[in-house]
């Protein structure tokens, strides 16, 4: 009969290197989990393409229509959610309407259209005039084919959600969108002031390509799409961008002190414009991008942690294998 | 030419009024001619059908290659009428965009039914013979089933004239509860779910794989540690405070380039910026010679044949 | 498209780069020789199919999310040699589909594969399955394939976004050989943490030319490359000129389209000529200047849109 042979005792550095996936994971669901329980402001300073965002929404005239392409569902609900969130909040503080649309997932407009009814039951609880489909806003549905129907936009907007209805109010037969006060002023989509893509998806992509110059665009993205993102805005042709959970922050932050506002000592500077922007002071600007903020510190802070032991105990193992 | 379209009055051929009976007879009509070209089109021999394929690939990539080339009509006017022949079919390609664009939207919508035809032909028979696992394909009909009975009945109430306004949840009746439930509660809960087991994954693949084994790996991990502190704004607070506080009251300073976010921004502007636009023009060229080939049937591999 | 200004560029660029590729690919037909270097992920194909042959366990093969386009068909390109050689050694595959298009042509191409090999009673209908085409169904349906059958193979290829993780490294915590590309630029770092080689960009166009070496396929990888060519060049020389032109200063403006004198001041971007050649302007006035004559029947209270 053999005798076990019992493998030798890992030293300190091949225990550093082979650290359980499972060790790994529990330490997250630990560090991800402790701003549930304690509620962490951390300091942050909003990006320029934030700022340009911002600053953009804000100076929209009130009563006119904006087009949103909303190609997000609750999988991106971290950074996607924020973002719309507050969104909406500006957009109906200011009494902008709006139409929405999808390209990218049939259950997109399914988690706008209760992301819009939480955020108007929130101002009819606080006794503001909450935001009623048809008169306020409009679905203009999912569309399987992002670049036909983007490229039909450009076209003629109104053939492109031609036969498009909704109910006006209970008792009503379902109507034309075109009849709404949202969208009867409408004839070509360059009447709109600004096109907005809330995405987690390559749209924006198909946004620039078919719409640029038809209309001014702006885009709210997940924060992995935000390096391909990027370029549009550094070329000029989004006049805006919010990428990811930092930028759903710098918006929740700006919504609150506004831009280049003290004058005589801002909280938030505008390197391109000096013009004053006035926030929202003391309203309900908090949503989701402080909630989930020290998460997004604890979780990095445990990747670069793991990296650096890996790292160690490759360092100490090559260093033993030599002597 | 533009008694074409359906959406152009007056009435032809081609289109009649909405909900009419004449719609429908001219509706069950396109469908018959459709299904008898399709069933001519599986008999006819293989030398037939190669060309016929390549012509009709050829068509429908032609509509877009001539929008894309044809000057497009300028200023044009609700009501205007073209004012020369490039005026006309400037004005024939916009109308026909929008037509055209809803043509792949209805194939989509078809192609749909050839999926749920094979998860039904596939699960269908575990089910019946009794494989191992058949309580999931069990799980899955039925959850096919549900979903699209719930959510079509949820539908109809809510596209109703008549009834209760649904924008309020004490208005909501069975059907709109359980089409509730499978869709904010189990579909979106669960795709979320999914999705956030992403970042167990990414922390398990970066201790495993951020090695500094070469210059290469070691300059890669430089710059994501680099990137992934300047999202944390308690780092980049604490950091640039240090730099604000040796600088003075100078503003902007040369020391403002050492902030983490200045460089955060540089290697992200012009380092990561233009390495993925290049990768990007690589890519669009890759697509646009594989969509010329496909449009001209200059595939002679697998695909075509 | 709009020939206004110098809206004539566009189209310009684009039929030179599709002369370039038709060129070559006449060229290439001419049996003229051409060249193309070696890609690792390529050439581990063998290797990886081999490995799973050895180990009794199916090959996997993932053609991304996308609809049928020219991705997915360049993945399916790939996947028919892949299928091919499995064939031959009688390995199993499994073919994973998120749209019904997709699911239909790979269908299609795998059982040509099988038949054109002699090995049509091989062929296993159920080899080749649509999923699902909810992104994280599917991520959820393939990894569980990729658990319960143990793959020794995966081949990733298409349009991946966020699943191309969950695949990786499901396919890694079952030891499997990983063979990846995505033309989705910010999927491809997290290809490259957790997969054994990765096509970067357009390398996974130039997949089909590598494995089949037919003539049209090489002709228009090299018609791509020179029009890479061309693209460098145009960076560069703008580049150039843009950095010439801004040390200087300018007497006029360009407004919609019409110079316009201003007081002297200096150059910036929108002034340079390449700014100029790509971004074309419209004059509103000479364009409100085109007038039509009105249609007799139409109805001005009905509403029809105008374009642009």
């Amino acid at each position: 009969m053999e005798t076990p042979v019992t493998p030798p005792a890992m030293g300190f550095a091949e225990k550093l290197m082979s650290v359980k996936r499972h060790t790994l994971y529990l330490l997250l669901i630990v560090a991800t989990s402790v701003p549930t329980f304690f509620s962490i402001t951390l300091p942050n300073k909003p990006d320029q393409p934030s700022i340009d965002f911002f600053t953009t929404v804000m100076a929209l005239p009130e009563g006119s229509t904006i087009l949103i392409e909303t190609d997000w569902t609750k999988s991106t609900r971290g950074d996607s959610m924020g973002q719309m969130q507050a969104l909406l909040r500006i957009l109906m503080r200011h009494n902008i309407k709006f139409a929405i649309y999808s390209t990218a997932d049939p259950a997109a407009p399914q988690v706008a259209r209760d992301t819009i009814g939480r955020v108007s039951e929130e101002r009819r609880a606080k006794g503001e005039r909450p935001y009623v489909r048809w008169e306020d806003w409009v679905d203009l549905g999912y569309f399987p084919n992002s670049e036909a129907t983007n490229n039909a936009i450009a076209t003629n907007i109104r053939k492109a959600f031609a036969g498009k209805t909704e109910v006006p109010g209970v008792g009503q037969p379902a109507t034309d969108v075109f009849r709404s006060p949202v969208l009867s002023h409408i004839q070509k989509v360059g009447d709109m002031p600004l096109l907005l893509v809330v995405t987690a998806s390559k749209t924006f992509d198909i946004i620039v390509e078919r719409l640029y110059g038809k209309v001014p665009l702006a885009a709210m993205v997940t924060g992995v799409m935000g390096p391909e993102s990027t370029v549009y805005y550094a070329s000029g042709q989004m006049v805006g961008l919010c990428v990811g959970l930092k930028g759903a922050l710098d918006i929740e932050r700006m919504m609150e002190s506004g831009v280049n506002n003290p004058p005589d000592k801002p909280v938030v500077v505008n390197k391109k414009n000096p013009e004053v922007v006035p926030g929202f002071p003391g309203d309900d600007n908090e949503g989701n991008g402080k909630a989930y903020y020290p998460t997004l510190h604890l979780a990095l802070t445990l990747m670069i942690l793991a990296v650096i032991i890996g790292n160690i105990g490759m360092v100490l193992t090559r260093k033993g294998a030599k002597s | 030419m533009n008694g074409f379209f359906a959406q152009v009055i007056p009435p032809s051929p081609f289109n009649a009024p909405n909900g009419s009976a004449e719609l429908w007879t001219r509706l069950v009509i396109a469908l018959l001619l459709g299904v008898a070209a399709v069933v001519a089109l599986m008999k006819a021999p293989v030398s037939v059908r190669k060309p016929v394929v390549a012509v009709s690939t050829f068509c429908a990539g032609l509509y877009w290659v001539v929008f894309f080339l044809w000057p497009r009509p300028v200023n044009r006017l609700p009501g205007d009428m073209p004012s020369g022949l490039v005026d006309g079919v400037g004005f024939w390609l916009e109308d026909a965009n929008p037509i055209v664009g809803n043509l792949s939207n209805v194939l989509s919508a078809f192609l749909l039914g050839l999926g749920i035809y094979s998860l039904l032909r596939i699960h269908g028979m575990r089910v019946i013979k009794g494989h191992k696992d058949a309580f999931f394909s069990a799980v899955l009909l039925l959850g096919i089933l549900a979903m699209g009975v719930f959510g079509y009945w949820d539908w109809l109430d809510k596209m109703s004239p008549t009834g209760p306004s649904l924008a309020l949840e004490a208005n909501w009746a069975f059907q709109n509860r359980v089409r509730d439930f499978l869709f904010d509660g189990l579909l979106q809960e669960m795709d979320a779910g999914m999705f956030s087991l992403i970042a167990f994954y990414i922390l398990s693949a970066a201790y495993r794989a951020f090695r500094i084994r070469s210059i290469e790996a070691t300059l890669l991990l430089a710059t994501a540690f680099i990137v992934m502190l300047s999202f944390m704004g308690l780092v980049t607070g604490l950091l640039d405070g240090v730099i604000d506080g040796i600088k003075g009251t100078a503003d902007p300073g040369f020391l403002d380039n050492f902030k983490l976010t200045e460089i955060a921004k540089w290697l992200r502007a012009t380092v990561e910026t233009p390495s993925l636009r290049g990768i990007d023009f690589g890519i669009g060229i890759g697509a646009l010679a594989m969509g010329l080939r496909l449009w001209l049937s200059l595939e002679k591999t697998a695909v075509s044949s | 498209m709009q020939y206004g200004d110098t809206g004539w560029i566009g189209v310009t660029v684009t039929l030179l780069l599709v002369t370039f590729i038709l060129g070559n690919i006449f060229r290439a037909k001419k049996g003229k020789d051409l060249y193309i270097r070696r890609i690792a992920g390529l050439n581990a194909i063998d290797e990886a199919i081999g490995r799973a042959t050895e180990m009794g366990k199916p090959v996997l093969m993932v053609p991304g999310l996308g609809a049928l386009n020219a991705i997915s068909m360049q993945a399916l390109l790939i996947f028919a040699h892949v299928a091919r050689t499995a064939a031959k050694f009688g390995t199993p595959i499994r073919l994973c589909c998120a749209d019904a298009a997709v699911y239909t042509v790979a269908q299609e191409l795998i059982r040509d594969v099988y038949a054109s090999e002699g090995l049509a009673d091989r062929y296993d209908m159920d080899s080749v399955r649509f999923i699902s085409d909810r992104q994280f169904a599917f991520a959820g349906g393939v990894s569980g394939i990729i658990l319960r059958e143990q793959t020794a193979a995966a081949f990733f290829l298409g349009e991946f976004y966020a699943e191309s993780m969950i695949f990786a490294e499901t396919a890694n915590s079952v030891g499997a050989i990983q063979v990846a590309g995505s033309t989705e630029k910010t999927q491809t770092p997290f290809f490259i943490a957790a997969c054994d080689y990765v096509l970067i960009g357009d390398e996974f166009y130039a997949a089909s030319a590598y494995l089949n070496r037919e003539p049209v396929l090489v002709g228009s990888l090299i018609g791509q490359d020179w029009s890479k060519v061309a693209i460098m060049a145009t960076i560069l020389l703008g580049a150039l000129m843009n950095s010439i032109e801004m040390r200087g200063t300018t007497v006029f403006e360009r407004k919609d389209g019409v110079l316009q004198p201003i007081a002297e001041r200096p150059m910036k971007i929108a002034d340079t000529t390449f700014t100029h050649l790509f971004k074309p302007q419209r004059n509103p006035e000479e364009d409100a200047k085109i007038e039509r004559e009105k249609d007799p029947k139409f109805d001005a209270g009905a509403g029809e849109g105008g374009g642009e």
